[in-house]
């Protein structure tokens, strides 16, 4: 998993969250989290969630772009 | 307004007396075939959402279902469902299987306004949310088997935790303390986003700590008594408490404790993290899939981390599925949106039989209402439009007879298809409306339908007959006119 599947934002960028093993403590799959765009999956799921080419690109993600904040920290100041 | 209230059936108390939490309900429900155990193995995607999903269909008596198989997760349990249908709404509060969605109806109505607050405060170390207690080293992935709710959802989410917070300026009032269900998507093992507006009761506590830069503490209460998930969804005003609420709905005592950062939560939970909020950080998160079936976009919201962490053994963790209708999330809230509408609009129009706002949080509703007089259903409708729900939810408004169940589709489609005059059909064009709304063409604006589908009534005549009255005029009344003038500044005619 080298890539955001939203945000394609690379390696450096994504962060392994947690290992779910089964009963024998073999590796089942995996979480991971993208520090770009705060996506987190599993690579285990469906590719239609997790491959970027194969989501719908509505759902892609650009961190660059200004998206709406709930309660702005800013407005106290 | 208790004396008012009804005295509840001997088999409402029974029940409301056995069950304390989530596991009592779990077991009640199995013995009413309203429960099962999915122990075939599952991935937590895409399986748990098929299973949920299937078992959401049946809105009358889809059963609660427990995942005690999870792919990555073993030994843990999982349970989605358990509102999930109105007869498990009906068992809860003391019903047979078979209960029609009219009859609870009239149950809810016949409850509220109970207050008598039946709560039973118990010490911590007696309390069984306190079994087991982490303080550091938290993995909410590892604790809780999560799983993607819909597809394009931006993370796992938590999608039942009733979360506990107080007013940070006034730590110490417990009327104060707002219990509420938000969306809460985790971020990172021990962190996650908690989704709040202005309005809420929560987005004031948030604004008001990082206003004052003072801590905002809170409890997330996941796996609880089934009563509290049913009723902590109610609008009520900010300074009642959502247990005293609850507890009164049920007829029955709820056992509370005080969490480790203070706060007031329920004994007998299944888990309760406890967190505070990271003050002036905000974080992506969605989309989600909200309840009209469509996704709400990507935004930046604040963030909380865990601080401690209280569960059960063998917790049972109990989320939901929410999505394109039908969902638990309409079942779960549907009769408790209707409630408040009714009690509004019989408080001016005795003539009110009842509302049934079920279809998406009350986009549309239904009302049967006893029509006096021509247009006379019109105006409850729009009534109807001036509640605090009905002012950004309901879009659609169907007008139906006393004699028409509301509840009863088939008798709405009758009323539609025999009593719709196109004329009594009414748009109110550029209303105030749910950002939401999937089919809005600026989002927070939308228009208004109302179908009056209510019976051919001929208009009130009552002082029909009227006649215009021809009073005295001319040069003598203009003359006495000014001598009224005079005499009132004090001058001589
Ligand atoms: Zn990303």
């Amino acid at each position: 998993m080298s890539t955001c599947p939203r945000c394609q934002a690379e390696e450096n960028k994504i962060r392994t969250e947690h290992k779910g093993l089964n009963a024998k403590g073999e590796l089942v799959w995996t979480i991971f989290n993208c520090e770009s765009c705060a996506f987190t999956w599993r690579d285990s799921e469906p590719a239609r969630t997790i491959d970027y080419n194969l989501r719908e690109e509505f759902f892609r993600v650009d961190p660059e772009k200004p998206y709406p904040v709930i309660m702005p920290p800013a407005q106290y100041k | 307004m208790s004396d008012k209230n009804p005295p509840l059936s001997d088999k409402a108390l029974e029940v409301a007396r056995r069950i304390g939490s989530l596991r009592d309900f779990l077991e009640f429900l199995k013995e009413n075939g309203q429960c099962i155990n999915w122990s075939e193995e599952v991935y937590p995607e895409p399986d748990i959402r098929n299973v949920a999903v299937a078992a959401g269909r049946d809105s009358m008596n889809g059963p609660a279902v427990i995942f005690d198989n999870i792919a990555g997760y073993p030994g843990k349990k999982m349970v989605l469902g358990v509102h999930g249908s109105f007869t498990n709404l009906a068992l809860l509060l003391g019903h047979p299987k078979g209960t029609t969605i009219k009859e609870l109806f009239y149950d809810i109505i016949s409850r509220w306004g109970a207050d008598e607050p039946l709560l039973d405060f118990i010490e911590p170390d007696k309390a069984p949310v306190n079994e087991n207690r982490l303080t550091s080293n938290f993995n909410l992935y590892e604790l809780l088997p999560l799983y993607r709710i819909n597809e394009y959802d931006g993370g796992f989410y938590i999608g039942k935790a009733n979360v506990v917070s107080r007013d940070p300026r006034d730590p110490d009032n417990f009327g104060k303390q707002n219990v509420g269900i938000y969306r809460i998507q985790v971020q990172a093992p021990g962190e996650f986003t908690l989704l709040s507006v202005p309005a809420h009761d929560m987005g004031r506590h948030i604004m008001a700590a990082e206003q004052e830069g003072v801590p905002l503490k809170i409890s997330v209460m996941l796996g609880n008594h089934p009563a509290m998930c049913m009723f902590a969804a109610t609008p009520i005003g900010y300074d009642e408490s959502e247990f005293a609420y609850a507890s009164q709905m049920m007829g029955s005592p709820m056992r509370l404790t005080k969490s480790g950062n203070g706060m007031d939560i329920l004994a007998d939970s299944e888990m309760v993290i406890e967190a505070e909020l990271m003050n002036g950080v905000r974080s992506f998160e969605g989309p989600f899939g909200e309840f009209p079936g469509s996704y709400s976009g990507v935004r930046k919201i604040p963030r909380f981390k865990v601080t401690a962490i209280s569960h059960r053994n063998d917790p049972i963790f109990e989320n939901i599925y929410i999505g394109r209708g039908w969902t638990e999330h309409d079942t779960l809230i549907g009769l408790n949106t209707s409630a408040p509408i009714y009690a509004a609009l019989i408080k001016d129009f005795p003539e009110v039989v009842a509302v049934n706002a079920l279809y998406q949080h009350g986009l549309t509703g239904i009302i049967s209402v006893k029509n006096r007089f021509a247009g006379f259903a019109k105006s409850v409708a729009m009534r109807a439009l001036g509640t605090p729900h009905g002012t950004m939810y309901l879009k659609n408004l169907i007008m139906v007879d006393d004699d028409v169940d509301p509840f009863d589709l088939n008798e709405v489609m009758w009323a539609l298809s025999t009593r719709t005059r196109a004329e009594d059909t009414i748009v109110i064009p550029n209303m105030p409306m749910i950002p939401i709304d999937p089919a809005a063409e600026v989002a927070g604006k939308g228009h208004r339908l109302i179908i009056d589908a209510t019976s051919f009534m001929p208009p009130d005549k009552l002082g029909g007959d009227s006649k215009i009255v021809t009073p005295p005029s001319g040069p003598e009344i203009d003359a006495i006119a000014k001598v009224i003038q005079l005499l009132q500044n004090g001058g001589q005619s």
